[in-house]
């Protein structure tokens, strides 16, 4: 077995990748079978390839979620839809007319197959990105993905991790406030016990980071830019550059009378621009890592099968919309081409090394 | 007592910030902008803006942080986040209890609008990273919270007092229920899905070819249904009755801190070597 395959923690923007390019996927298509593959491909790897630690277990949590977003989408349907279009009528209930202040709505009605259907491909779709972004929660170690911000944001990550690592504190800091208010008289009622409490844990929480500071100065992180004025112009041009362009290209996205020249390409061009500032900027920020996450071939592997996911399914809802865009009339229909693309995600499970055991 | 600003917003900061908001703002009410040939088959919500959201973020704070921010204001913003992210993990899910932008809004007009943004894109964030609540929901939560702390960070500096718990409690109330709205704009084609000639959905779903006074009364009604009447007003009473009680408390050990996080002194060479 070469070393790339012994246990370890795979970086985690490989599972990002992976997993983003699932919920792209799975955005591009109202086909339930396809989508049903897509949940179970994230939840199979998940099972494959998490590890013990805490957030792993965050994943049952997603499906919860997916689970209440399509019964919310299909109970909407029920209680609101009653009544609006044709079809097969599964369920023919009272219609309940309210009064004309809350909009001249009628409750319930007749409920037909096709807008079960509508509700429950629409509301899968939306609960399957909530899955896969689930799946890259409970794979991706976070607190290896903060040291992963690019160079840009060295500082926003840095303030991130302080956060993250501070947590604890803040639990041992409110129990010793505790003890201590317990020795001592003061105000009982609610209110003030609450003020007893917050006041001393804050204070005590600003003060600890103010000798962090201290700390992360003497350790350099305290560091000027060291851009020269004409770098940063560039840097500013850049950003400003690529901001305009994400406007215009997103009001052109919405509004389709406004010249197609104007939409994605700006679009485009603004996204480029505005890495390249964030890349500029990054480049003023000399640091180096403490043992780096190494990038080996299955980080290319995973993050491959899941650019492969959605590229096929986008490939797919161009080109074959009766199976990304099953009608509600029939079954829906899958193709080879859409179902292997489903399926390409899997090959992450295979590709990616055991988690590392937890060390006690 | 002016302290200096926690993050210093340059003329060239603030229009990269009113860009980042023009655009955000774009995504947020994509619905009302929505136009779209009167023939079109079907009409998908935008994922598109979920991926987008996130980049545009990441241009502002590389923005803010630009001239290198000072490790004290660094360390403040840490460990702010992370009692806002407890805040919110102890406040989650009770009846629309939601404490998180009591201390943003305090922060806010604390340590003045460029940290009040930071601060609110850092602590959901953060937040969202210890629950595992890290979601599509995620970058539009971002946004509209950092608009939250640096609209405190940009109320009137001259009213202090009770005058100044009173503003804020008023601003605290606005921020809730201009959350929840905003979200709820964002979600809401997701969730009631849209309308195309052929494929009806609900009473109160997005339908792209009707006019805009049409699709705002829908999703008044929408809103007022599922979170407006509930957990909109469960979140600014929250925050309001927070702010009242605490607030001239916490605003005290704010400043305090902050004056000790932002004073600047420098080292007289002349008066050393004596």
């Amino acid at each position: 077995m070469s070393s790339a395959r012994l246990p370890r923690d795979l970086h985690p923007v490989a599972w990002w990748v992976w997993a983003i390019g699932l919920a792209v996927a799975a955005s591009s298509t109202t086909n339930p079978l396809v989508l049903l593959t897509v949940v179970a491909v994230a939840s199979l790897v998940v099972f494959a390839r998490r590890s013990e630690q805490p957030w792993a277990r965050a994943f049952r949590l997603y499906v919860l979620v997916a689970v209440v977003i399509v019964v919310m989408r299909v109970l909407f349907r029920v209680l609101l839809g009653g009544g609006v279009g044709g079809g097969h009528v599964l369920l023919d209930l009272p219609e309940v007319p309210l009064p004309d202040w809350v909009l001249g709505l009628r409750l319930l009605g007749p409920v037909t197959r096709e807008s079960v259907l509508a509700g429950l491909y629409d509301g899968l779709r939306l609960g399957a990105v909530v899955v896969c972004v689930g799946a890259a929660n409970a794979l991706a170690n976070p607190k290896r993905l903060l040291r992963s911000v690019p160079a840009a944001l060295h500082e926003v990550g840095t303030a991130l991790v302080v956060a993250v690592t501070v947590l604890p504190q803040l639990a041992e800091s409110a129990r010793r406030v505790r003890a201590a208010q317990a020795l001592r008289a003061g105000d009982e009622r609610r209110t003030g016990r609450l003020r007893r409490q917050l006041v001393p844990v804050l204070e005590d929480a600003l003060d600890r980071s103010l000798q962090l500071a201290a700390g992360m100065d003497t350790r350099g992180y305290g560091r000027a830019g060291t851009a020269t004025p004409a770098e940063r112009r560039v840097t500013g041009a850049l950003m400003l550059t690529g901001l305009c362009g994400v406007c215009v290209g997103t009001y052109a996205v919405l509004d389709t009378s406004v010249p197609r020249l104007l939409g994605t390409p700006m679009l485009v061009l603004g996204v480029a621009a505005a890495v390249a500032g964030l890349l500029s900027a990054g480049r003023r920020v000399g640091r180096t890592r403490y043992r780096p996450d190494p990038w080996r071939w299955p980080e290319f592997a995973v993050m491959a099968s899941g650019i492969a996911t959605g590229a096929v399914l986008h490939w797919v809802s161009e080109h074959q919309l009766v199976v990304a865009y099953p009608d509600l009339a029939s079954f829906p229909q899958v193709t080879l081409v859409a179902l292997l693309g489903s399926l390409v995600g899997l090959l992450a499970a295979v590709a990616a090394p055991e988690p590392r055991p937890v060390t006690s | 007592m002016s302290t200096p600003a926690a993050v210093p917003v340059s003329r060239r900061t603030a229009l990269v910030l009113a860009l980042a908001s023009l655009g955000g703002l774009m995504m947020l009410l994509w619905p009302l902008l929505l136009r779209v040939p009167p023939d079109t088959e079907r009409i998908d919500p935008p994922f598109l803006f979920l991926a987008l959201l996130p980049v545009v973020i990441a241009v502002v704070l590389a923005e803010l942080s630009e001239g290198g921010l000072d490790t004290r204001v660094l360390a403040v913003l840490g460990v702010l986040s992370a009692v806002i992210a407890v805040l919110r993990g102890i406040s989650a899910g009770t009846g629309g209890i939601e404490l998180v932008f009591f201390l943003l809004v305090l922060a806010g007009r604390v340590f003045g609008p460029g940290f009040g943004f930071v601060l609110g894109v850092t602590s959901l964030f953060a937040s969202a990273l210890m629950t595992a609540g890290v979601g599509p929901w995620l970058p539009f939560q971002m946004l509209v919270s950092a608009w939250v702390g640096m609209g405190a960070g940009l109320l009137p500096r001259r009213v202090t007092g009770r005058a100044e718990i009173v503003m804020l409690v008023v601003y605290g109330v606005l921020a809730a229920y201009l959350y929840g709205l905003l979200m709820n704009l964002s979600g809401w084609p997701f969730l009631l899905g849209i309308v195309v000639p052929g494929h009806e959905q609900t009473a109160l779903s997005f339908d792209p070819g009707a006019p805009l006074w049409e699709n705002l009364r829908r999703f008044g009604a929408f809103t007022l249904i599922t979170s407006t009447g509930s957990f909109d007003t469960g979140r600014a009473i929250t925050n309001a009755v927070a702010i009242a009680v605490l607030g001239p408390a916490v605003l005290t050990t704010l400043r305090r801190a902050a004056r000790r996080a932002t004073v600047r002194g420098h080292v007289d060479p002349a008066r050393t070597a004596a």
